[in-house]
């Protein structure tokens, strides 16, 4: 069996802030491969790093040192545009949902393959069925602020999906939603992967949540301190 | 991202925020309205004067008058015209004048404010002195009867001394109300000044002839609040052989003819007379509206400059308001320079909006204004407070001025949201996202 590249890969990546005067280390080196396909649950406590770690593997902040590739390709080298070409092959979800107030649910949808320069009636139909896929065909004209959030959340999943990413990158997708509802959100996270094969990275301080993944990173400090493989 | 898009997103921000846009765009609204209206109305009061000079004006005409450099309006009235020196210009000096290569011929003009009596109405009229023959060979557009006849030479055989008068003097109120017609008895009375006491002096004529109405302001032809007595009589009435001014006809209006024979006259006097073409006064007039039309214009611009302020405050408001709108969006993979497009693109609607309101808003003050300065009656003194006369404004909008004003209204509204686009657009990310 040829291994193919992994689609994210991160080496002694070191991040450090500067709060106030204090230099404050929040990656200490973190080697991470993700594979096409995985579901990859990144736990930790507040503070560990993992959100860091998520903006790095996002190309949404630059690392102090060390590197991360996705899908190959060295993110460090690439200037603004070429990060913002990057960002629209990686789906975000985020705790706090991050839809745009003003647009309807289609509209939120369709915004990331407005930016990629789609045609309207291309990027309607595909957005009609990503709403389909997360079960939300019939609130499409909803605003966020009459949804739920738990059909936020599937409005949000349907968004990182627009632009068929190499992978989801999910930050606390449960972290602001009640349990049923997070379970609901979970199977369907679950069912992309299994059924779609999308790669997934999720970040999360519940345990629970990430036992739902087939590998799961423990970090602490801003070090992995733990691998489990749950195949 | 295609333009479409960016528009229709930028559209979307501003719609969200009505009554701030709104605010924003009125800011620019009342900027172009003032540049549109203030503009408007200079440049149909420009055109309106103009236009009534030239109604008297011969363009085939220069002017000399006594003294060296003197000014353009050394004409009617008489009061501002160059002096300083001893020298004056005689009745006789035509013969010198007429000796000049290029000139057809001359009249001179002696001309003195008086009254015109009949019965007991009276009304203040310029009182001038010309040859009625050479004089309507130099106006021949303009020194026409409407009644009665012009008699060439009416002092030839004739016991009563006649005189032609100005329409306004014949009909001072516009109403029918004739003070003098054809064929009245009337007086002229002068006020001679120079001797101590003052004496008046009283001339009793009768009208041969009502001008045509001339309209206009003639600062040096025919004016319609004149009555004009053959030269010699003239002379003989207000006691002098000086004259006021002399009237050149000339046989060709180009330049060159112009400046040849006016250095010509100059020459012919030493120096010691001022020589003026009636197209050099128009170009004076013109190039004096030009620097009112620019200080206006100056005067409106400011207050657009303040629209632009405004529409930089209101934007940096939003792009704190919006930064992490701003920072989904980057993470959607928008580029910096799309973020840039869409500030952009909601000043360029601002300003689109702002500059049509405008040019509308502008355009209706305009015209409001122009129909109270036109009902109202601008008096335009013609000289001493004498006579004045009502003229009608119509403002003017020119297409020049329309795509002036819709350009700038654009450029400033794009101009001052440069700074608020370029900060947006430079937004981190990472920072745009945490950003509560």
């Amino acid at each position: 069996m040829v291994l193919a590249k992994p689609i994210v890969e991160t080496a002694d990546l070191k991040k450090t802030y500067i709060l106030g005067k204090v230099p404050v280390n929040a990656l200490r080196g973190v080697n991470l491969k993700v594979e096409k396909g995985d579901f990859l649950a990144i736990l930790g406590p507040s503070g560990s790093g993992k959100s860091t770690l998520l903006n790095m593997i996002g190309a949404l902040d630059k690392p102090t040192e060390g590197k991360v590739f996705i899908d190959g390709v060295d993110v460090s080298t690439l200037n603004d545009n070429q990060l913002a070409d990057l960002r629209r092959s990686i789906g975000f979800v985020f705790q706090f949902f991050n839809l745009i107030p003003r647009l309807n649910a289609i509209g939120n949808v369709e915004l990331p393959m407005a930016v990629s320069g789609l045609g309207k009636n291309e990027r309607r139909k595909h957005a009609e069925e990503l709403l389909e896929t997360v079960g939300l065909k019939e609130r499409m004209k909803h605003k966020p602020a009459e949804l739920s959030g738990g059909e936020r959340q599937r409005v949000a999943i349907a968004r990182a999906l627009a632009n068929n990413p190499g992978f989801l990158l999910m930050d606390e997708p449960t972290g602001n939603i009640d349990s049923k509802t997070a379970r609901e959100i979970m199977g369907l996270v679950k069912r992309l992967n299994e059924d779609e094969g999308v790669t997934i990275i999720m970040i999360t301080h519940d345990q629970q949540l990430a036992t739902q993944a087939t590998r799961i990173v423990k970090m602490l400090d801003g070090s992995i301190i733990k691998e489990i493989d749950q195949l | 991202m295609k333009v479409g898009d960016v528009f229709s997103y930028a559209f979307g921000a501003i719609r969200l925020r009505k009554l701030r846009a709104g605010l924003t765009t009125l800011g620019v609204v009342i900027g172009i309205a003032a540049i549109v209206a203030l503009l408007s109305i200079s440049q149909g009061l420009q055109v309106t004067i103009t236009d009534q000079l030239q109604s008297g004006f011969a363009t085939d005409t220069l002017i000399v008058s006594p003294g060296s450099g003197g000014g353009m309006f050394s004409g009617v009235g008489g009061g501002i015209g160059g002096s300083g020196s001893d020298f004056s210009l005689m009745v006789t000096d035509t013969q010198l004048i007429n000796e000049i290569e290029g000139v057809v011929t001359s009249a001179a003009i002696i001309q003195e404010v008086g009254y015109i009596k009949s019965g007991d109405r009276t009304v203040q009229a310029y009182v001038v002195g010309v040859d009625f023959e050479v004089y309507s060979e130099v106006y021949g557009s303009t020194f026409v009867a409407e009644s009665g006849e012009i008699l060439l030479n009416p002092e030839a055989g004739t016991v009563v001394v006649v005189v032609v008068v100005g329409k306004r003097v014949s009909d001072p109120w516009q109403n029918g109300t004739i003070v003098c017609g054809v064929n009245g008895s009337v007086e002229i009375v002068w006020t001679n000044t120079t001797v101590r006491p003052a004496e008046n002096k009283t001339y009793a004529v009768t009208v041969a002839a009502v001008l045509e109405e001339i309209g206009g302001l003639s600062l040096t032809g025919p004016s319609d609040s004149a009555v004009y007595i053959p030269i010699s009589q003239a002379q003989s009435f207000f006691g002098t052989d000086e004259c006021d001014r002399i009237v050149v006809k000339i046989a060709n209006e180009d330049d060159a003819t112009i400046e040849a024979v006016s250095d010509a006259i100059e020459e012919a006097f030493s120096g010691q007379v001022s020589v003026r073409s009636s197209t050099a006064v128009l170009n004076t007039i013109s190039s004096v509206f030009s620097t009112i039309e620019l200080f206006l214009a100056g005067i409106a611009a400011i207050s657009l400059l303040v629209a632009g302020v405004g529409i930089m405050n209101i934007m940096i408001v939003s792009l704190m308001e919006r930064t992490r709108e701003i920072g989904i969006l980057k993470a959607l993979g928008m580029k910096s320079r799309t973020v840039l497009a869409i500030f952009i693109s909601e000043a360029v609607i601002v300003g689109l909006l702002g500059a049509t309101f405008g040019i509308g808003l502008g355009w209706v003050l305009a015209n409001v204004a122009a129909t109270i300065f036109t009902g109202g009656g601008i008096a335009v003194a013609t000289g001493q407070g004498a006579v004045s006369g009502a003229f009608a404004i119509t403002p003017i909008l020119t297409p020049t001025l329309l795509m002036g004003a819709f350009g700038f209204g654009i450029a400033v509204s794009v101009i001052f949201a440069i700074y608020p686009a370029w900060r947006a657009s430079k937004l981190k990310p990472v920072e745009a996202l945490r950003y509560e």
